[in-house]
């Protein structure tokens, strides 16, 4: 009924934000209310994202570039990931503020967008059927990541 | 919880005295415009939940607010334009309700002081009661002629800017989160991480203390208004919404509150000293509840500052900003501790400064990758 009033442009960074398996189950304007949450910042090549052992406080998307994820101080040969466009990386802090595992450094010149824990917090008290998407899907990728890592049994029973 | 992200040492505190009073001077020179602002505020605070849903029904941001916005306008303009001609019809019979409510207050302190006299002979040999009486009507005549008609004067002359906050509201809305976006941005990659939290802070102390005070100001309203009404008091209502929203104002508000319903009690009931002492029992009655159980659960939440420097904020906002000192102490605390905390943990960080630096020396060598001889 209101259909003259909906916004008519859609941000091309919907697009990327869609692909994610965060935001996958996510409808076009839930996914509105999330790209309106996001701030974009740059980062040049060799630039510290975050340190180890730093309180995380946001999520990052990688937009365009890529990112290194190393042990502290050491990004030859500390090497753990390299993230590349399109996926996330640092989406614990958006369950707490633990300090974060590894450093994060620009491996080029890259666009991140960021989601901040305080969003998500105000997301659960407003949108909460936008949160419990979210962290059902975040509970579902940290699951995939610890069976991967043999962390967890391929196929674990519930206790 | 305490982040690891906030500083607090002697120093910080300093500062933050030293900002909120500083703050707090400015906003007395400048009310015209800190009242519609701490008005629209609130009423963000009031609004910002409804545009929320709003926007995820599907409709655009801007839309959501200027609905939102809009409507409130019309509502409150729907309100005044029946209360405007009824106060203005009710004007003079209002002064003369005010002289016939202060006779009855004088009434009742005359009654109160020969009973005292009767009890106490030392205080008849004083001529207790013509002594006190003549200070008193003095007290009152002086109130009358010179506070209160200088208060109403300087209340008129920054009514009409109340008509900012409606404005000011709008772009809140609209435009909140597009201003912090934009202040997000301005603040280097380094001190990013720290900002959002710092935000975060701000937002979460001015969103719970605001709306705590709304909450509150229903439970006093609701509580007062109860309790007026089962001792008979007329209106009781309208005088429970009074003296909770002169309760915005600390210590001072609440006993202004008191003082209004006793008059009101002593007047219209001359010779019933139970509904007086009824009133003042009431009043002591939702103090304390207020105190011990609604406050803490409130706005008590959203200042995490010890009580001892929530205290002494308080008396020195009213010692350098008189009543909007009283109101603004705690808030402005709140955020300022908030703002002081995260910049000092930042410059007590050298790490961060040593990221900062080096960020600045890659945009640097990028500049002048060309220029090198």
């Amino acid at each position: 009924m209101l259909g003259f009033l909906q916004r008519q442009t859609e941000h091309p960074r919907i697009g990327q934000i869609r692909k994610l398996g965060l935001f996958a189950t996510l409808k076009p304007r839930e996914l509105w209310v999330i790209d309106d949450l996001l701030q974009e910042r740059r980062y040049l090549k060799d630039e510290v994202i975050f340190d180890e052992g730093e309180e995380g406080q946001t999520l990052y998307i990688v937009l365009s570039g890529t990112v290194l994820i190393c042990r502290q101080g050491e990004p030859e040969i500390g090497r753990i990931a390299i993230v590349p466009a399109g996926v996330l990386f640092g989406e614990l802090a958006l369950l707490d503020g633990a300090p974060r595992a590894a450093q994060a450094r620009a491996a080029e010149d890259c666009l991140l967008a960021s989601l901040s824990r305080a969003d998500f917090k105000n997301l659960i008290e407003t949108n909460a059927v936008i949160a419990s998407k979210i962290a059902f899907q975040l509970a579902a990728e940290l699951g995939q990541k610890l069976r991967a890592k043999g962390a967890l049994p391929a196929e674990s029973h519930p206790l | 919880m305490t982040s690891r992200y906030l500083a607090s040492g002697p120093l910080v505190w300093v500062a933050i005295f030293a900002f909120t009073t500083l703050l707090l001077v400015a906003s007395t020179k400048a009310l015209w415009l800190v009242v519609p602002l701490l008005l629209a505020v609130i009423l963000y605070y009031m609004l910002y939940p409804i545009v929320r849903r709003l926007a995820l029904a599907g409709l655009s941001r801007e839309m959501a607010a200027t609905l939102v916005a809009g409507g409130f306008t019309l509502l409150a303009i729907a309100v005044m334009i029946p209360t405007l001609p009824w106060l203005a019809a009710h004007s003079v019979s209002s002064e003369e309700s005010l002289n016939r409510y202060l006779d009855g207050g004088r009434a009742l302190l005359d009654r109160t002081l020969a009973a005292l006299e009767s009890q106490f002979g030392f205080l008849q040999r004083m001529n207790f009661q013509a002594q006190m009486g003549s200070k008193v009507t003095e007290l009152g005549e002086t109130f009358l002629q010179k506070e209160l008609a200088a208060s109403l004067l300087g209340a008129a002359m920054w009514l009409p800017s109340l008509l900012l906050a409606p404005f000011f509201t709008f772009f809140f809305l609209r435009d909140g989160r597009r201003f912090l976006k934009m202040f997000g941005s301005a603040v280097p990659n380094a001190f990013f991480e720290r900002t959002v939290y710092m935000v975060d802070r701000v937002h979460n102390t001015a969103r719970d203390y605001f709306q705590g005070l709304l909450k509150l100001t229903v439970i006093d309203t609701v509580l007062l208004a109860f309790g007026l009404w089962m001792i008979g008091v007329p209106g009781a209502f309208f005088l429970g919404l009074l003296c909770a929203v002169l309760a915005w104002v600390p210590v001072v508000g609440s006993v202004i509150g008191c003082i209004i319903v006793v008059l009101v009690a002593a007047t219209d009931f001359p010779g019933d000293p139970f509904v007086v002492c009824a009133s003042i029992a009431l009043f002591i009655l939702v103090r304390l509840l207020d105190d011990f159980i609604f406050l803490p659960l409130t706005v008590g939440r959203s200042i995490q500052m010890h009580p001892l420097p929530t205290v002494l904020m308080i008396f020195i906002g009213g010692a350098v900003a008189g009543v909007p000192g009283l109101i603004l102490a705690l808030p402005l605390a709140g955020v300022v501790s908030a703002v002081a905390g995260t910049i000092g943990g930042i410059v007590n960080d050298p790490r961060l400064r040593a990221r900062h630096n080096f960020a600045k020396s890659l945009r640097a060598r990028r500049i002048n990758a060309d220029l090198r001889v």
